[in-house]
């Protein structure tokens, strides 16, 4: 941060020479811009690394919000991993939410993405109409809709029994209102396609002219150029919906009512964080798990940073 | 109160390490201002759980209050059992809890333990707190450590609302004091053997899964015997007794005699939502107050019946409702206290509230607002007495710490067993182990 500081352009040269009692002219200019980033710098210590730092040590702890907290050292951990079956059932649930609703989510990105780029009216229109899901994505109330819909009686339970399909409702069906979860994400694809356009906008069209040119179809076309050429932006998007995708709560809260069932199917790792936190006051226990989290996705995002070696193509590398 | 620098420092950095994760989580906590006194005014909150009618009725009587004490106002705010119970334990974390609260039986050790509730032993001996007129079991309810840190705001017993009609209409006798669960079995057994059907032409069963329902075991164990709790740390059941408990239910839902298990799961708070109040099944296992909403739902014909027995032996008890507190931070503890005395023992004030929290615990009103009860509510009423009149025995030491989260984990194993991913043993085992962890 210091170095930013010190490359700032000098302002009038008598300042410095203006200071009585010889202070130290740098540490002068410095003053003013600590006072401005002074908001920002304690939003960081007071509201991330304070309650980071807190977290850290509650995890060791028994803390039910009520008593101080007192030490148990790993105890929580232990129990998470040896004791808790419902700790494996929601790592086993989080764990097929991501791999169904990332690539589904992504799919349905680049495709989208793929139709609107080769549209010449209405665009802009389009474009947006696809996005505003996402940017509602997040609200309780569209979850809410999400759980009328798919709910014992709702509207797709009713089109499912008019040709004859009778599920009786996904939501109350433990083996099925996982997914209600994850089409709802995947329903959210705005924000991915909007990146995935940008990125096939950035390939020169002559690449595509030269494919052709050398009698490659529309297929080919796609799996020679464009997925090489976008390699990177999908990387990224890639990178960002794994790291969501693990946190997901709101639509599991809004969809389960707050429990996480029917019979634990729908209790996502945040969930069952939060209801360890919240509803059974276990401040240490959701602490604890809260880290297990932090480490996961640490460890999941390095593993395609790995991957990504192998399968993701810059321009710039092969010249 | 004598709490060394470092600790204190460090309660607050845990605090607001709580605070600040409660905000991330879009948790409405943390705020929730206490008492104020604006100009010589004195303002208390009062917070409570329940449906319209209560709040209709409670806020009635807090203008009554407010008139009467000129120079206090009270301001109410209500919501539904399990946002309150939430919102309550964020604000009794921060030292916050209202004036004047509804606690449920079962808060009361976590409450009174962290020294959140104000002990209101000088204002009974002052004589601000009136308790002449109170039941002495039901008033020892609110003792946690040798001191009364609540008082019932009503006395209550559980049940089962049925349909009268469809019971005659299957042949079953009407279920009286010293019934069965043979007797019960049978009775859904045969309402569903007419074969009717639903509004959505789904199959009406005889009885909800009664399984979900941690309450109805406890009657079911008591009957036998046996007890939820032996001790702060302690069930006073094992795996077999639960294990057969929930056999016995799985067996009747194996033959589509009880609730089925989609149904079964979205068993609430609400009765609309229950399969009853769905018009999905004859009967309902309940709390008395709860039932007064039966009737105006699904008619007339509704009433209400005990809980079987073993043998002849009872397990349901008296319990109260619920209770209320005062907060141990309120700055105006004598007028907190002048309202939870005005809500328990003032006739006007008796009258409005009415049974709405099933019956007043000062005997006084409960006999002077029976003369005017009608229909439902006279039942309720009927029902308490005649339950006393069969016997039941003393309630339980109010619940330890740990049991909210129970409750909640006994409705969860068992919908493991309704889904059929787990046999009621291995539910039952799981349920065990997690209750071990609760209470340690």
């Amino acid at each position: 941060m210091t170095s930013v500081l010190r490359t700032t352009p000098r302002p009038a040269d008598a300042a410095p020479s203006s200071t009585p009692e010889g202070r130290r002219p740098r540490r002068e200019r410095q003053g003013p811009a600590y006072i401005f980033l002074s908001p920002w710098i304690l939003g960081a210590v007071l509201l991330t690394l304070a309650p980071m730092a807190v977290s850290l040590y509650l995890s060791f702890t028994d803390y039910n919000l009520f008593d101080p907290p007192h030490w148990v050292g790993l105890r929580n951990y232990t129990e998470m991993f040896t004791e808790d079956p419902r700790y494996w059932r929601s790592v086993r649930t989080t764990l097929l939410y991501v791999v169904v609703a990332v690539p589904l989510k992504l799919g349905f990105a680049l495709a989208v993405a793929l139709l609107l780029k080769g549209m010449r009216k209405g665009k802009g229109f389009y474009r947006s109409a696809f996005y505003a899901p996402s940017l509602l994505g997040a609200s309780m109330s569209v979850a809410l809709v999400w759980r009328a819909l798919y709910n014992d009686g709702g509207t797709v339970d009713e089109i499912l029994s008019g040709i004859g399909i009778h599920t009786g409702g996904w939501v109350s069906d433990p083996s099925l209102a996982v997914f209600v979860v994850a089409l709802l994400s995947v329903w959210q694809f705005g924000a991915p396609m909007v990146i995935f356009l940008a990125g096939l906008q950035q390939i020169p069209g002559d690449l595509y002219e030269a494919a052709s040119i050398d009698g490659a179809g529309r297929t080919r076309q796609f799996i020679s150029v464009t997925l090489p050429m976008l390699s990177p932006v999908l990387f990224f998007n890639l990178v960002l919906e794994t790291i969501q995708s693990f946190q997901v709560f709101t639509p599991a809260f809004a969809i389960s009512g707050g429990k996480g069932g029917p019979a634990d199917s729908t209790n996502f790792y945040t969930l069952y964080l939060y209801e360890r936190a919240f509803s059974a006051s276990h401040m240490g226990y959701a602490s604890a798990m809260a880290w297990i989290l932090l480490l996961a996705i640490g460890a999941v995002t390095l593993v395609i940073f790995r991957t990504s070696r192998s399968w993701v193509f810059y321009a710039n590398e092969g010249a | 109160m004598r709490t060394s620098k470092y600790g204190r420092r460090r309660r607050t950095v845990v605090r607001l390490a709580a605070c600040s994760a409660a905000l991330t989580l879009l948790l409405t906590g943390c705020s929730g201002g206490s008492s104020s006194s604006a100009g010589g005014r004195v303002t208390l909150s009062f917070t409570w759980w329940g449906n319209d009618d209560r709040a209709l009725r409670t806020n009635k009587a807090v203008a009554l209050f407010e008139k009467k004490h000129p120079g206090v106002k009270v301001r109410t705010s209500t919501a539904g059992y399990e946002a309150y119970v939430q919102k309550l334990a964020t604000q009794a974390a921060g030292g916050d809890l209202p004036d004047v609260a509804q606690l449920d039986y079962r808060q009361i050790s976590q409450y009174a333990g962290s020294g959140t509730l104000l002990d209101l032993g000088p204002y009974m001996k002052d004589g601000t707190l009136r308790t002449a007129e109170f039941d002495k079991s039901l008033l020892r309810t609110g003792v946690y450590d040798s001191t009364q840190v609540a008082l019932p705001m009503g006395q209550g017993t559980t049940g089962f609302t049925y349909d009268s009609k469809i019971f005659a209409k299957a042949g079953v006798p009407k279920p009286k004091p010293g019934w069965t669960w043979d007797d019960w079995a049978d009775a859904g057994r045969k309402i569903t053997a007419l074969g009717l059907k639903g509004p959505d032409g789904r199959a009406f069963t005889g009885l909800t899964d009664i399984g979900v329902n941690e309450d109805i075991f406890e009657d079911w164990l008591r009957g036998h015997g046996k007890q939820l709790y032996s001790g702060e740390r302690q069930l006073g059941f094992t795996a077999k007794d639960l294990t057969a408990f929930w056999t016995f239910c799985d067996r009747l839902r194996r033959e589509k005699v009880v609730s089925q298990a989609k149904d079964t799961a979205q068993l609430g708070g609400a009765i609309d939502e229950s399969p009853m109040g769905r018009r999905l099944a004859a009967t309902d296992f309940t709390w008395d107050s709860p039932y007064l909403g039966y009737p105006p739902l699904l008619g007339d014909q509704i009433r209400f019946a005990p809980v079987p027995t073993t043998a002849g032996r009872a397990g349901q008890y008296f319990k109260p409702t619920m209770l209320v507190g005062v907060g141990a931070h309120s700055a105006h503890p004598k007028q907190a206290a002048e309202l939870v005395d005005f809500l328990l023992n003032d006739p006007e004030a008796g009258k409005i509230l009415g049974v709405n929290r099933s019956a007043p615990p000062n005997q006084a009103i409960a006999k002077s607002i029976s003369k005017d009860l009608k229909g439902p509510d006279k039942e309720v009423y009927d029902y308490e007495r005649r339950v006393a009149a069969y016997g039941v025995d003393a309630p339980p030491k109010a619940p330890p710490r740990g049991d909210v989260a129970l409750q909640v984990a006994f409705t969860r194993c068992y919908q493991q067993v309704i889904y059929e991913r787990q046999s009621p043993a291995r539910a039952a085992a799981e349920f065990l182990s997690e209750a071990r962890r609760e209470l340690r």
